[in-house]
């Protein structure tokens, strides 16, 4: 199992939802993924290598050129591009 | 659970704004005026989009403004505010903005369940409708009252 982290600024509101939609896509799909929920401030101590969050967050993100995959999500309702930003991002991992 | 979070007086239809900072403010104002979030819960929601960017308008036309609770979320809550004209939030995936759902959340697991019913109505288009086309709160509250009866039964 890859591990992947969901994190939002709040770690109460987008980043729950993300998850939600993310796990329906990891069940629909049967994606080797094993979803985390944290705000932002609980990224440091997370060992996996796969973030996901919204674009704008996950922009700001690769800036500061953190050593973690980086997947970015514009619209957390639509099923396709999370599979597909997920599946490319797994590869890139070497998952698949 | 979510329709006992929304309530009917949480509800705002056809509210004029002139900006996104105007749109965030009349949206949160009866979270406000019921003592749900503190000002400065509302003052952080502006900050948070001044220094990030607009990172809660999380789909076409659907912002979830809400910040960390200990900026002053004091009870589970949801407003939602209908904007009319719709406005830009600067994020040009999802501009423009119609619908603000205001979200209180003292921590971060009591809400699941009302976020899992929040995110199965954002995925049916005919809430939207719902959403542009009522005359009054309670005709929103019903249609979500419905909606989780209806998740309930495809469980």
């Amino acid at each position: 199992m890859i591990k992947a982290l969901v994190a939002c600024r709040a770690g109460v509101g987008s980043s729950l939802m993300l998850k939600i939609k993310l796990n329906e896509v990891i069940s629909e799909h049967d994606l080797p993924v094993e979803v985390e929920h944290k705000s932002l401030d609980g990224l440091p101590g997370f060992n996996g290598p796969i973030v996901i969050t919204l674009s704008d967050v996950a922009d700001e993100l690769k800036e500061q050129k953190i050593d973690k995959v980086v997947v970015g999500i514009k619209n957390i309702l639509d099923k396709d591009e999370i599979y597909t930003k997920l599946s490319a991002a797994l590869k890139e991992v070497g998952a698949k | 659970m979510i329709e006992k979070i929304i309530r009917e007086d949480l509800i705002r239809l056809h509210v004029k704004a002139n900006d996104w900072k105007d749109a965030v403010r009349l949206s949160a104002q009866p979270l406000v005026d019921d003592q749900i979030v503190t000002k400065n819960y509302v003052d952080e929601i502006i900050n948070s989009v001044n220094e990030y960017g607009p990172y809660f308008v999380i789909a076409p036309h659907v912002a979830l403004a809400h910040a960390p609770s200990k900026a002053g979320a004091n009870e589970l809550a949801m407003g939602i505010t209908v904007l009319e004209p719709s406005i830009k939030f600067h994020n040009d995936d999802n501009d423009p903005v119609s619908y603000v759902f205001t979200l209180s959340a003292p921590d971060s697991n009591s809400h699941l369940k009302a976020m899992q019913e929040l995110v199965y109505l954002l995925s049916d288009d005919n809430f939207y409708q719902v959403l542009s086309d009522s005359q009054n709160p309670s005709e929103i509250l019903q249609y979500i009252k419905d909606s989780v009866i209806k998740q309930e039964i495809e469980k």
